[in-house]
């Protein structure tokens, strides 16, 4: 058979190409879905090429224009259909824009600063020194920013999907600490399904606690744009003064699918179904428009339909307006001036203004530096307290806000004030005690000598003391336990987990849940124990005063099915909420306590949970008490309340930075599973973490790593000792030495501004 | 389900007695029950197969009144055996879980209530605590080793106390001073230090906190005299379940022991007032330690056997040590001694044991101290397989004779089996047998004992071919000492 030469010429075989490119897109977006429209364009598309082929077409590029415009057309009209979860296949999808083609449209200049294509210690984490120049008049002027955010290279296998290593968040945030250093903005981008679930040197939950709350106090304007924002890999590099989302991007606690095996209860290797997973991707309101709702995001930049990829060029000039945008918007309102402020973050705001032939210099005073950190953390410190119920009456609210604001100026006067002084006296007082001591003994000193030569009384008060009873009003070894576990009455033995390794006895049930504590007595090993028990038990009896009791968890996202199980829960715990907080002694030393309750609903956290936190936090910062967050157990971040779980991660970390950097103290101890986003943020990054024995901590459990990297768990993989060699953690209790431990630790650490001492 | 008060209430022909324990104490708890017409389940593990409480169990057991267990000291096993067995009562014996206040409790507490024949399970553990003790004693005004009696947290204060025992010391003329520093939270000698210059006492007692912390987690120490020169005394206490009329079978001397402070020769009464002279009024220590110990029985309700320990010093100052809230080997020396008036007459084989397995099971002691009379001297040896020339240390082996001269003042009481030869087991303490001698005086006893120990046939040999080790000779040595000061 002859073969037909192929007339197309050159130029219209790149542009058929590229209209092929764009059909498998579209079919791989929609899995499925709209299938005839897209059968439509294939077979146009084929007619096109057949006959272009033959030459039969007199202006092939009048038909390609029109072909185009067809593909442009339907496109659009399946815009309208887009729903959650194609967006989720549209971030993932190889042909989604990357970080390098941002870097190479959205910037005039840059420079990759951690590492080159797979010569990097994370190829998934791309940093760079960019610069925009911009021009106002005839004068051009060069402004540097530092670009950090994940690489997924259009599905280049040693990217990872953009899936961050813990060392890659590291890298992250030295080159953040680099950019303040250097006074310059930092722009993230956040292109990752989550962050890489392994305990090394640091863990993945290590690492992301510390950027956390490095970036909770950066001193330098942060901008974030997020196309697929992946929980804690997201969060890693999140926090920042705007926060900015592609409008086909995903910001999530969960991916889809983790959702999906969760909510059907899967077991490892078992697959959802696609309507299960659709069904998760809706109910999660993971879409840009729901999170502009919730507030958790501050604008949205507008893709093309079906979402960008690198030929958007139009795009691209709109997302460099829009970070320059953000960035001039950040840097201005802390302007010093605020007439001249307020005209100048308007003329910005402008969406008419063209940011190219604008200049706004991004360089901070040291006191702009200061309101843009104060700025941002009441920004996160403000987020999702609709998604709780505050039960609080109205009048108890308000009593509260009336307290704190006629506390205040008693505090500083108390402690800023008369503490000081107070000080200062019994100082000069102990010098005056010693000069009257030294005086009284020279004076006295011939009538001891005298008195001590006569026999008698003396040795009589020796024998006493040596033989009679004595006083002794602090027995504590006797009923060492003022609450026992209820399953203590059940007459039934036990088997140590440990048996087979070390031969424990079995125990008996009254002996194992009243007097031993929960105890293996020959391994030690530790069976759970119930919250009241830590309550009871670890502080002073009777010095327990629980706040907020009334603040409830509920359903934000109306997760259908999701306020039953809540309910069962409250109902379960008599509690409102998975968090207790209260204030509590040990040994008359006062301390606000957050308990995260793993009794409750595996003790997530959600938006009732944060704002007891963050008010926990405000309490011990504004009584200078010591801040415990005790964790009995935490799964991880609420999935059912989504991104209003999510945003408990930076929002807890800033209040617990802002408590910090106050002067407290603020200790987290670990007692069960303690795993994913709290221990990634407001957990993790404390500089006084303790676990008790019975502990396993890390970031993702067994099977989630199983599922996500593919490696097999040694065993033991998150158990405390292996989060304490990590350096995760600063020493590991047995749960009979709670008390005693964390009053030494009190007595020992302290803090600034605590002054229980 | 039957309630503790219905089990007291029961006859002793219903009941029937785990026998938690093995070798020589096992056979006599059960010929005690024999002799009460009790039943009784006994219980051994692989080792013991060959132990003579085996084949007594065996040869006088009802139905049920075997069984092998993988060890004497898991107490899920032996509560799952009571079950089958159907067992109302448990008896640890010694050793074992005789002085845990927990198996005590779990004993009674459990669903299927039994009678722990020991003290109730609060005595056991208000008197275990050797601190609770002390202060008690105090308390009643019983004389104890002076030193804290509760234990010190706080450095300054223990170099005050420590400084006081030493001056003490001084004043009571002892030449040498010794100061005891020890973790209140320790035990059998761990966490143990003397001190005797006051200078290095802050070293010491900063490396016993140290090490209470670590091993104890509770820094709590105590400062005691050292007592060095002193004669072991006890005495035997019984009461009933009443808790309200303890009386005492006498007092026992058990001041001859190897290195390792283990007892091997027990004498009865405490002192010989008479034939010989001590440098105190020894006929007034006596009395004086039997009230004290009674007073503290009567303050806290004993409520079955149990032994006050005391030490005597040469110059007859008698220290309460501690308090056994167990039967103790060495309770067939007093009963030989002693002579119970009951219903008009006599009993003279006092079986303590017996008394034990009766008041434990609920039935009123029947007799006051009045009806308890003392007569004569008893002796008791514990023939070991040992090497006294070094260091106590147990012989393992098999014995191929054992054989004695039966005699009308000598009891034998051994598991090891004479008609054939023994292997000893490795896993539990070698003692070999208890032999208790009577003789009406000190003299005789004596004289009984050298001739019982001069007709005594033990040989052996082990697996290297090497002649069995005893303490035979060391007890014949020892003859001579006892009682004296």
């Amino acid at each position: 058979m002859r073969r037909v030469r192929n007339k197309m010429d050159n130029n219209i075989e790149k542009r058929v190409q590229g209209l092929t490119d764009r059909l498998t897109y579209a079919r791989d977006i929609f899995a499925g879905k709209h299938e005839e429209d897209i059968r439509l364009l294939e077979e146009k598309l084929a007619v096109f090429v057949e006959r272009a082929r033959r030459g039969e077409l007199a202006d092939p590029y009048n038909d390609v224009l029109g072909l185009e415009e067809l593909f442009a057309f339907v496109e659009k009209r399946l815009e309208n259909a887009v729903t959650p979860m194609d967006k989720v296949r549209i971030v993932r999808h190889p042909q989604r824009i990357c970080l390098r083609d941002i870097l190479e449209n959205v910037y005039d200049n840059f420079t990759e600063v951690g590492g080159q294509d797979e010569h990097s210690l994370d190829p998934s984490m791309l940093i760079a020194r960019a610069v925009i120049t911009r021009r106002r008049g005839k004068k051009t002027y060069t402004q540097s920013v530092m670009v950090i955010g994940q690489e997924k290279g259009h599905g280049a296998e040693f990217r990872n999907g953009g899936s961050v290593k813990p060392w890659g968040n590291a890298k992250a945030l030295h080159y953040m600490n680099v950019a303040e250093t250097e006074g310059i903005p930092i722009h993230t981008y956040i292109f990752t399904p989550g962050s890489y679930p392994i305990e090394d040197y640091p863990g993945a939950a290590q690492q992301i606690a510390r950027n956390i709350y490095g970036m909770a106090g950066l001193r330098v304007p942060i901008v974030a744009v997020i196309s697929e924002g992946g929980s804690g890999g997201a969060e890693a590099i999140g926090l920042a003064d705007k926060r900015l989302m592609l409008s086909h991007g995903y910001y999530s606690v969960i991916s889809p699918e983790g959702a999906a095996a969760i909510e059907g209860r899967l077991k490892a290797g078992q697959r959802a179904t696609p309507e299960l997973i659709e069904h998760c991707a809706g109910s999660l309101k993971i879409t840009a428009q729901d999170n502009l709702a919730f507030g958790y995001i501050d604008r949205i930049v507008q893709e093309p339909p079906l979402g960008a990829r690198p030929y958007h060029f139009d795009f691209f000039r709109s997302l460099r307006q829009e970070v320059l945008r953000a960035t001039d918007e950040v840097v201005l309102s802390h302007r010093k001036w605020p007439g001249f402020r307020g005209l100048a973050v308007a003329r910005v705001r402008n969406p008419e203004a063209n940011l190219d032939e604008m200049h706004t210099r991004w360089g901070l005073s040291a006191s702009a530096k200061d309101s843009m950190v104060e700025h941002r953390q009441q920004k996160f410190l403000r987020l999702s307290r609709e998604a709780a119920i505050d039960n609080r009456p109205f009048m108890a609210k308000n009593m509260a806000a009336l307290q704190d604001w006629l506390s205040e100026p008693w505090m500083h006067v108390k402690y800023d004030f008369f503490r000081k002084h107070q000080r200062k006296i019994s100082t000069f007082m102990e010098e005056m005690g010693n000069e009257v001591e030294m005086v009284k003994n020279r004076l006295l000193s011939p009538w001891y000598k005298m008195t001590r030569r006569l026999p008698g009384r003396q040795t009589e008060d020796k024998a006493q003391e040596l033989t009679a009873l004595s006083t002794w009003t602090d027995d504590s070894r006797r009923s060492r336990w003022n609450y026992l576990s209820p399953r203590y009455k059940i007459d039934r033995t036990l088997t140590c987990p440990n048996s087979e390794s070390y031969g424990c006895l079995d125990l008996w049930g009254p002996d194992l849940f009243a007097e031993f504590a929960g105890v293996c007595s020959h391994c030690g090993h530790h069976f759970p124990m119930e919250p009241e028990w830590y309550v009871k038990n670890v502080f002073d009896v009777e010095s327990v005063y629980e706040f907020n009791g009334e603040i409830e968890a509920g359903n934000p996202l109306a997760f259908p099915g999701f306020e039953e199980r809540i309910a069962e829960a409250q109902k379960k715990n008599n509690t409102k909420s998975g968090c207790m907080t209260f204030e509590a002694r040990i040994d008359g030393i006062k301390m606000v306590v957050a308990m995260l309750m793993g009794t409750f609903r595996g003790g997530s956290v959600g938006a009732a949970e944060g704002y007891k936190f963050v008010e926990a936090a405000q309490r011990a910062q504004k009584k200078r008490y010591p801040f415990l967050a005790y964790v009995h157990g935490t799964a991880g971040i609420r999935i059912q309340e989504g991104t209003n779980g999510v945003i408990q991660m930076p929002r807890c970390t800033v209040a617990v930075r802002r408590y910090v950097e106050s002067g407290g103290l603020y200790m987290v101890l670990y007692d069960t599973n303690s795993f994913a986003g709290p221990v990634a943020s407001f957990l993790g990054c404390s500089p006084y973490q303790f676990a008790v024995r019975s502990s396993n901590i890390g970031f993702a459990g067994p099977g989630v790593i199983k599922e996500t990297t593919g490696m097999d768990i040694p065993p033991k993989y998150h158990r405390s000792y292996h989060a304490l060699s990590r350096g995760h953690i600063q020493g590991i209790w047995d749960r009979r030495q709670i008390r005693a431990n964390l009053k030494q630790a009190l007595l020992t650490i302290g803090g600034r501004n605590l002054y229980y001492r | 389900m039957l309630n503790l008060q219905d089990l007291y209430a029961m006859p002793l022909e219903s009941h029937k007695v785990l026998v938690a324990n093995r070798g020589e104490i096992a056979m006599r708890i059960m010929r005690a029950c024999r002799k009460l017409g009790v039943a009784f389940t006994a219980i051994y593990t692989e080792e013991d197969a060959a132990s003579g409480h085996v084949r007594l169990a065996r040869e006088t057991g009802g139905e049920k009144s075997l069984y092998r267990v993988s060890s004497y000291h898991d107490a899920n096993e032996l509560m799952s055996v009571a079950d089958e067995a159907g067992c109302t009562a448990v008896h640890p014996g010694y050793g074992f879980f005789a002085e845990d206040f927990r198996f005590a409790r779990r004993v009674m507490k459990r669903d299927r209530t039994m009678i722990f024949i020991g003290p109730s399970w609060k005595i056991i553990r208000e008197l275990g605590d050797k601190i609770n003790t002390k202060r008690l004693a105090r308390s009643l005004g019983v004389p104890t080793v002076p030193g804290s009696d509760r234990p010190i947290y706080d450095e300054m204060e223990a170099e005050r106390i420590a400084r006081s025992v030493f001056e003490f010391q001084e004043q009571q003329g002892i030449r040498r001073p010794l100061v005891l520093v020890k973790a209140s939270a320790g035990g059998g000698g761990m966490g143990i230090e003397e001190v005797y210059d006051i200078d290095v006492f802050r070293s010491v007692y900063r490396r016993i906190r140290n090490y209470a912390l670590r091993q104890f987690k509770d820094e709590g120490v105590l400062i005691e005299q050292r007592i060095t020169d002193f004669n072991h005394l006890e005495v035997q206490v019984v009461s009933d379940r009443t808790g309200r009329n303890p009386v005492h079978f006498g007092t026992r001397n058990c001041s001859i022991q190897s290195t390792g402070l283990q007892k091997r020769v027990e004498v009865a009464p405490g002192f010989a007032p008479g034939p010989i002279t001590y440098s105190f009024d020894a006929a007034k220590v006596l009395t004086d330690i039997v009230d004290y110990s009674l007073t503290m029985a009567r303050k806290v309700g004993y409520d079955n056997v149990g032994t006050w320990e005391w030490i005597v010093t040469r110059k007859g100052d008698p220290f309460l040590m501690e308090v056994n809230t167990r039967i103790q080997v060495e309770n067939g020396v007093s009963a030989c001694i002693s002579r119970i008036r009951k219903d008009g007459r006599v009993i003279d084989d006092v079986d303590l044991l017996a008394e034990q397995v009766r008041i434990g099971l609920g039935q009123p002691l029947g007799y006051t101290q009045d009806d308890i009379s003392f007569d004569g001297v008893g002796v008791e040896y514990r023939l070991i397989a040992e090497d006294p020339d070094n260091r106590f240390t147990p012989w393992v082996g098999r014995i191929e004779r054992f054989q004695w001269k039966p005699q009308p003042w000598l009891t034998m009481l051994t598991h090891v089996p004479t008609d054939e030869p023994y292997e000893i087991p490795t896993e539990f303490d070698p003692n070999l047998a208890l032999a208790i001698i009577w003789g009406k005086d000190l003299a005789e006893a004596r004289a009984r004992g050298l001739s019982f120990l001069d007709d005594l046939r033990l040989e052996g040999r082990n697996n290297a071919g090497e002649e069995l080790k005893s303490n035979v000779n060391f007890l014949r040595a020892n003859t001579e000492r006892i009682l004296r000061f």
